[in-house]
């Protein structure tokens, strides 16, 4: 079997969807492709094991490999990590864009031009606050925060609200947004379809070979390729398609250490995350919370049980937090001939690990200071904090081997920009040495952002998608 | 999939981390838990899965000369390297599975009404 469309758009999150509703309503005809399963909101509970099968790639279980490993989440479904993520929303901070323009020599990279495309997104999603009280978890770091006088916020979301109530909130996910903008401009979607390689020659991609999960295989010819896989896959499918140079060489993500706190009060809302983050150390350290369903909250007591377990009858009252950082460390995605997924590494420095120690223990002096009874960090033969004293035995116990890291926010492995050595295309994300292979995702961002970055990597999208617009003269 | 019969090493090594750590989750229950994890482990990304896989093999065959329980025992009190993070592995997601499924759950592994 084979088809045919103008412009193939690999992949559907926050880089795809709007790629594709961009390039469709200006005329192009679009084919997008999305390896995972169309998934309606509400079909499955969210941060829920059932949700990880059905919407999360491997279940949810995946990680880069180093000492230690540090395990990620990534989406594998229509509208990518917008439908899973936490639904939070930050504008990439303008001394970061000028830094990724100067810093990566990004032509035409204007931070008024990223703010108005800001603007359309926030409309498009309706990112606003909360219309009411948060939750009991998210109110409690921002109790901790005010008591020690750090600053804080309320992240705004894109969701919409039928009531006062948080629980009323929909998402704006790229499925309830871009993605029908898309179809309605005539775009083609075809889910559970995996595209195993593009074939190129002389730098000009001429077609895709495709597998469905039965195996399958179909060929799409195309003009265009915009690959939208997000920073994992993207790196890989290039590799696999024999695109290597400066790709998969540059992983940056917000590595993040782990505690849970008990109070007194039931405070636990299963399928949703706190709002509030705490801003005191930022960009490099930040706090904010996770979600904490029964099945997680034990997984995050997991690395000293004997000592913690007796918690979880109490989950009510249990609600798990995290410090992230912005990390000096840099990974890698290979594709690795004859396997089917890329080997992902990543390489903390001795500055983040340090880092991530102090994290730990102010955030733990958050939840004494919101007035948590025990605190429980998520590291092997961690002890229980009940008071400032005991936070020197924590510092005196951590080491990040032990802990339990994780990341969501995977960005930079296909950098853009100008910069020798380093941009892995153009400042508007051509391949280096192609003519029509394109990345139009978080792989594209020269670093992490500090904040959370769907904002970044919408904005970054729309932009490029734009510019190829009026290059292409459609 | 994981292949047979690496599948199998894996699920009687998740079965006895699951008897250790929970002594008194009832043994229908621990068969459903055992069954998500080899579930789990089959679909990790195949990088991830061959290295599962040779530390299974190498624990398998080691637990056959000084027996599982008692390996598995030292593997949970003294963890090291690459092998600690098969033993994380098994009991991050069959803690998961526990409390996510029955939330009643006492911490060793006991259903609470």
């Amino acid at each position: 079997m084979s088809s045919r469309a103008d412009v193939l758009v690999i992949g559907s999150g926050a880089g795809g969807a709007p790629t594709a509703a961009l390039l469709a309503e200006a005329g192009y005809e679009v084919l997008v492709v999305e390896e995972g399963d169309m998934v309606r909101q509400g079909d499955a509970v969210p941060f829920s094991l059932d949700q990880m099968d059905r919407q999360y790639r491997s279940g949810g279980v995946t990680a880069a490999i180093g000492r230690p490993s540090i395990a990620y989440t990534e989406a594998c479904c229509a509208g990518g990590g917008t439908e899973i993520n936490s639904g939070l929303y930050r504008r990439p901070p303008e001394d970061v864009i000028d830094r990724w323009r100067t810093e990566h020599d990004i032509a035409d990279f204007d931070t008024a031009e990223i703010y108005a495309i800001c603007d359309e997104v926030e409309a498009e999603l309706s990112v606003q606050p909360i219309p009411g009280t948060a939750t009991g978890a998210s109110e409690a770091l921002k109790r901790g925060a005010e008591r020690l006088g750090w600053s804080h916020d309320e992240i705004p979301r894109w969701m919409t609200y039928s009531s006062t109530d948080v629980a009323s909130g929909r998402r704006r996910s790229m499925t309830e947004t871009y993605l029908p903008r898309a179809v309605g401009a005539g775009a083609r979607i075809e889910t559970g379809t995996r595209v195993d390689r593009l074939v190129v020659s002389d730098g000009r991609a001429t077609s895709a070979l495709l597998s469905d999960r039965q195996g399958r295989a179909t060929t799409v010819r195309f003009n265009e390729v915009i690959v939208c896989g997000g920073a994992i896959q993207t790196p890989a499918l290039l590799q696999r398609s024999g695109l290597r140079h400066r790709i998969g060489r540059s992983l940056a993500v917000h590595p993040t250490v782990k505690l849970t706190a008990r109070f007194g009060d039931e405070l636990n809302v299963p399928d949703d995350v706190p709002v509030h983050q705490v801003k005191e150390f930022a960009p490099d350290l930040s706090f904010g919370g996770s979600a904490s369903s029964p099945g997680l909250l034990a997984l995050a007591l997991s690395d000293h049980w004997k000592l913690f377990g007796s918690a979880i009858e109490d989950w009510r009252n249990l609600a798990t937090y995290y410090a992230a950082i912005t990390s000096e460390g840099r990974g890698r995605v290979m594709a690795l001939p004859g396997l089917r997924d890329p080997l992902v590494t990543y390489r903390l420095t001795r500055r983040d690990r340090a880092l991530l120690g102090r994290g730990l223990a102010r955030l733990a002096l958050v939840m004494l200071e919101a007035g948590a009874t025990e605190v429980y960090p998520a590291y092997r033969d961690a002890p229980i904090v009940r008071g400032r004293r005991d936070l020197a035995a924590m510092q005196g116990t951590f080491g990040v081997g032990k802990a339990s890291m994780m990341t969501v926010h995977l960005c930079s492995t296909v950098p853009m920009g100008r910069r020798p050595k380093v941009s892995a295309t153009d400042s508007h994300g051509l391949v280096n040495g192609t003519r029509n292979v394109r990345v139009n995702d978080a792989s594209l961002l020269p670093d992490a952002p500090g904040v959370n970055p769907q904002a970044s990597v919408m904005a970054v999208a729309i932009r490029n998608a734009r510019r190829f617009i009026e290059r292409s003269g459609s | 999939m994981v292949a047979f019969p690496l599948a199998r090493l894996i699920a009687e090594f998740s079965d006895q981390v699951i008897a250790t750590d929970l002594p008194a989750l009832p043994s229908a229950r621990r068969a459903d838990v055992v069954a998500f994890t080899g579930r789990r482990i089959a679909g990790l990304p195949s990088p991830m899965k061959i290295g599962v896989g040779v530390v299974a093999t190498i624990v398998g065959g080691l637990g056959r000369v000084v027996g599982l329980r008692r390996l598995t025992g030292l593997l949970a009190r003294r963890p090291i390297p690459v092998f600690g993070d098969y033993v994380r592995l098994v009991r991050s997601l069959s803690y998961a599975y526990v409390w996510e499924t029955w939330p009643s759950t006492a911490p060793d592994g006991s259903p609470v009404d």
